[in-house]
């Protein structure tokens, strides 16, 4: 009689570990015998994910040496960190300055030399001047294998200069940035020589969480303390409760994350998987805010959905249901429209007794929505044309920027092809704005008459910001344009590999006199090079102000009515 | 109404609002200003230097000011404001003597050349997109090479598979030319298929000739010929799009140039008029 078998179905990222060959037994065992990993119930982990195989998997351990920066405020991670041994430092805010961290503050050119753009532009392609190349000598990068370490150089000095503090072992740090998908809120260094930190991938993170009540429970505290208060400032309907009724609101939100952060690898090449959040017909169980990622809306037509439109990060879901059935009790609606989620979505959830205990009876009537569904009754179809901007756009386009997540740019180029003359004056004022470089192909996919052109598109969900090693690629603070720095760019190929849409491009750089510039093995230096938004430029986008026919703009696809106002424009 | 017609009906009001009021005023002040052709001149010429600053305008795409489109707008309806204050400066009558007729030739040539491209850049990039297949000017040639190449890469194909130079007779008398650059320029313009479908009805003439791999190979080949006049139909519409303003610039410039010596020659002749 053959012996029965169980079969355990392992979830496919461990065929990935996040460790090359994953860690070693006896590690596991290392990390199962010390805070918090040894107060974790293995009995509450389920078969196919068990604590010891998720610390194989999910993790790594890391040595750093002292001043090495393990987190840069700013930067996008998909992982959290614990102190396993030795000692970090967090940089309490104002932070570190900008050129510390790898970045450059940007500067907008005056008049003159804007003007002066027209003599003094390089004839030789991709020259970098010395002054570009500058770097602050306050931080260095040095080769280890093949990583890039980046170190303070006088740890003392930042010590003294900046307000700091000390975290130790057992503690955990980036684990909001890495569940939401939000920048990291604050620099982090080693303070000694071999600190040794346990890195823990979001989806590791993820499954901790959920088995292990006292994790789950810290993390919802930290979320709760360091951001949920602003989070909730910024809806308008939370902006008349007293200090004491948003406590009550924050003790009672849940979060939550959606879906998948790989969602970029190969978006072009499949349809996104989508989870549903909330379903239309269904009782609303709480008002979705949501915090970062992307959602669809959508409606039942025949046997499939008909989208209406994508929800980024600020929107909300359900506040309309919600409020009509506590202003009219006697005439309850379900859920108008279903929510589901495109690559990720992190969303608050403020639950529906809460809404119409704390928060409704704060409003005033003009704040209370009326329900869709009675407007259209009334004769009063704009606000759910308002919502509905994939009746305007047409289900053909809205599947071709679906298909090629298009909705992830803050500043996509489109192309309206019935109005472009193909005169290239907008590719020839890219170049004259860039050193006679220009930084887009007036090319790209397709759909009828729009042309998504082959440039930056400043992403809303900026995946080539992750591991960045020297923080070079970063986002601007003030606009948010997603910009490089040539000085500390070591040409890595990170961001370009992580681009899903092959914005970025990688350049053999050169002095002024047009010679390539090489390191000490007398290899060509490289760097990474894209659209910067003319960040510099006072008047913006010169391909968008070069463009004669109004066939030319950078579009928010994070904001659909916008698109479907400039399609029938 | 779309935000675009709307420009459009607006700048069409404003434009014909203007036209009327120089009338008007044209009409008031003639008997009462002497020297009116010196007026209307002057103001020709300030608007002519004021459109051709346009061209100026696309070199520095770097400054911060008005952006291209505003300006084209504006150069499209203050050029054809020209119209009318060119003919009050020339009293609405034909021009005398070589020199006067050449500038009022040159005017008209230039705006003529002007609306043209108006019209081309109106016209060109709706029926480019109907067509599909879009393609940047500068990777054209790439792209017919490579055209080229697989059309004669088939037709070589067919002597040994076919033991017999039916095909290649063909290619050799028909295509090979076909091929090797862009044809049929004014009939893609106006849109004329006849050249395609001559060149399609002799390969199905063709095929009664052929046995079934070689009908094959032919059908691959008739492909690349459509796909060829969708490239030469790119090419023809393309240049088009970028030569007109070839014509409109150096006579813009010549306009402009001989303005100034109307201006100058005005000047040298004026003693004794009041």
């Amino acid at each position: 009689m053959s012996e029965a078998q169980t079969i355990i179905q392992k979830p496919d990222r461990f065929d990935n570990p996040f460790e090359p060959e994953g860690l070693k037994d006896a590690q596991v065992a290392r990390l199962l015998s010390v805070a918090p990993f040894k107060a974790m119930d293995p009995n509450r982990f389920p078969k196919r994910t068990s604590l010891p195989d998720i610390l194989k998997h999910d993790t790594r351990i890391r040595m750093f040496g002292k001043g090495e920066l393990i987190v840069r405020a700013g930067d996008y991670g998909t992982s959290a960190f614990m102190v396993l041994s030795g000692s970090v430092r967090v940089v309490l805010q104002p932070g570190l300055a900008s050129s510390v961290l790898g970045r450059r503050e940007t500067r907008k050119v005056g008049w003159f030399s804007a003007f002066a753009q027209l003599w003094s532009n390089e004839k030789h392609p991709e020259v970098r001047t010395p002054d570009q190349l500058k770097q602050d000598s306050r931080v260095a990068a040095r080769q280890a294998g093949k990583q890039v370490k980046v170190f303070l150089q006088d740890v003392p000095r930042v010590l003294d200069d900046h307000r700091t503090a000390e975290m130790k072992a057992g503690e955990f740090f980036g684990e909001l940035a890495a569940l939401s998908r939000s920048p990291r809120s604050a620099t982090v260094f080693a303070e000694t020589d071999g600190t040794e930190m346990v890195e823990v991938r979001w989806q590791g993170l993820r499954d901790l969480m959920k088995y292990d009540e006292r994790l789950q429970k810290h993390i919802d505290e930290t979320y709760r303390e360091r951001a949920l208060a602003t989070h909730l400032r910024e809806i308008s309907y939370f902006n008349h409760l007293t200090p004491e009724q948003l406590m009550i609101v924050m003790s009672e939100t849940d979060f939550a994350t959606y879906g998948d952060y790989e969602w970029s690898k190969g978006a072009t090449a499949a349809k996104p998987q989508e989870t549903v959040i909330a379903s239309e017909g269904d009782y609303p169980n709480g008002v979705v805010l949501i915090r970062s990622g992307f959602a669809r809306l959508s409606n039942k037509f025949g046997n499939g959905q008909r989208t209406l439109n994508y929800l980024g990060a600020g929107r909300d879901y359900g506040f309309a249901e919600i409020a009509h059935n506590w202003s009219h009790k006697d005439k309850p609606v379900t859920l108008q429209h279903s929510l589901s989620v495109i690559g990720y979505t992190h969303v608050i959830v403020i639950p529906t007794r809460v809404m119409e205990q704390v928060v409704l009876p704060t409003l005033p009537q003009h704040l209370i929505p009326v329900i869709e569904q009675e407007a259209i009754a009334r004769g009063d179809v704009e606000t759910a044309a308002s919502m509905d901007a994939g009746a305007r756009i047409g289900p053909d386009v809205m599947e071709f920027l679906t298909e090629h997540r298009y909705f992830n740019g803050s500043a996509t180029m489109l192309i309206d092809l019935e109005r472009c003359t193909r005169c290239d004056d907008c590719v020839r004022a890219c170049a004259a704005t860039h050193d006679n470089n220009p930084r887009f192909l007036r090319s790209g996919p397709t759909n009828g008459r729009i042309m998504v052109a082959n440039a930056c598109m400043h992403c809303a969900d900026p995946v080539c910001m992750i591991g960045c090693p020297t923080g070079a690629i970063h986002r601007e603070s003030f606009a948010g344009q997603v910009t490089i720095n040539q000085a500390t760019c070591i040409g890595c190929t990170t961001c370009a590999n992580q681009c899903p849409y092959d914005a970025i491009r990688m350049v053999d750089v050169r002095d002024e006199e047009g010679s390539f510039i090489v390191d000490e093995a007398m290899r060509p230096i490289i760097k990474a090079t894209k659209c910067d938004l003319c960040v510099e430029q006072y008047g913006g986008p010169a391909c968008e102000r070069a463009c004669p026919h109004s066939a030319l703009v950078r579009m928010n696809m994070n904001n659909l009515d916008a698109f479907a106002r400039w399609l029938r424009r | 109404m779309s935000s675009l017609t709307h420009r459009r009906w607006f700048g069409a009001v404003l434009l014909l609002a203007a036209v009327v009021a120089l009338f008007v005023i044209w009409r008031e002040f003639d008997p009462l200003i002497p020297r009116m052709p010196f007026l209307t001149g002057w103001a020709l010429l300030l608007i002519m230097l004021f459109l051709t600053a346009y061209n100026g305008r696309k070199k520095l795409p770097f400054l911060p000011g008005i952006r291209s489109e505003t300006w084209l707008q504006v150069h499209i309806y203050v050029g054809f404001f020209t119209a009318a204050l060119f003919g009050i400066h020339i009293s609405m009558r034909m021009p005398t003597g070589w020199f006067e007729c050449t500038l009022a030739w040159l005017y008209v040539l230039v705006m003529l050349s002007g609306i043209g491209g108006l019209l081309l850049s109106r016209i060109f990039p709706k029926r480019l997109t109907t067509r599909g297949g879009e393609v940047l000017f500068e990777s054209i040639p790439a792209v017919r090479r490579s055209l080229a190449d697989q059309a004669e890469a088939l037709a070589l194909k067919a002597l040994p598979d076919a033991k017999s130079t039916t095909i290649t007779d063909f290619y050799t008398e028909h295509l090979h030319e076909y091929f090797a650059g862009p044809r049929n320029f004014i009939a893609h313009l106006f849109e004329v298929s006849s050249p395609l479908n001559d060149l399609l009805h002799r390969i199905g003439e063709l095929n009664r000739f052929l046995n079934e791999e070689e009908r094959k190979l032919m059908d691959q080949i008739a492909k690349l010929v459509r796909q060829k006049d969708a490239l030469d139909y790119h090419y023809s519409l393309q240049l088009t799009l970028t030569l007109w303003l070839f014509v409109h610039i150096p006579l813009s410039y010549s306009l402009l140039l001989f303005s100034i010596v109307h201006v100058i020659l005005v000047f040298a002749f004026a003693g004794g008029t009041s």
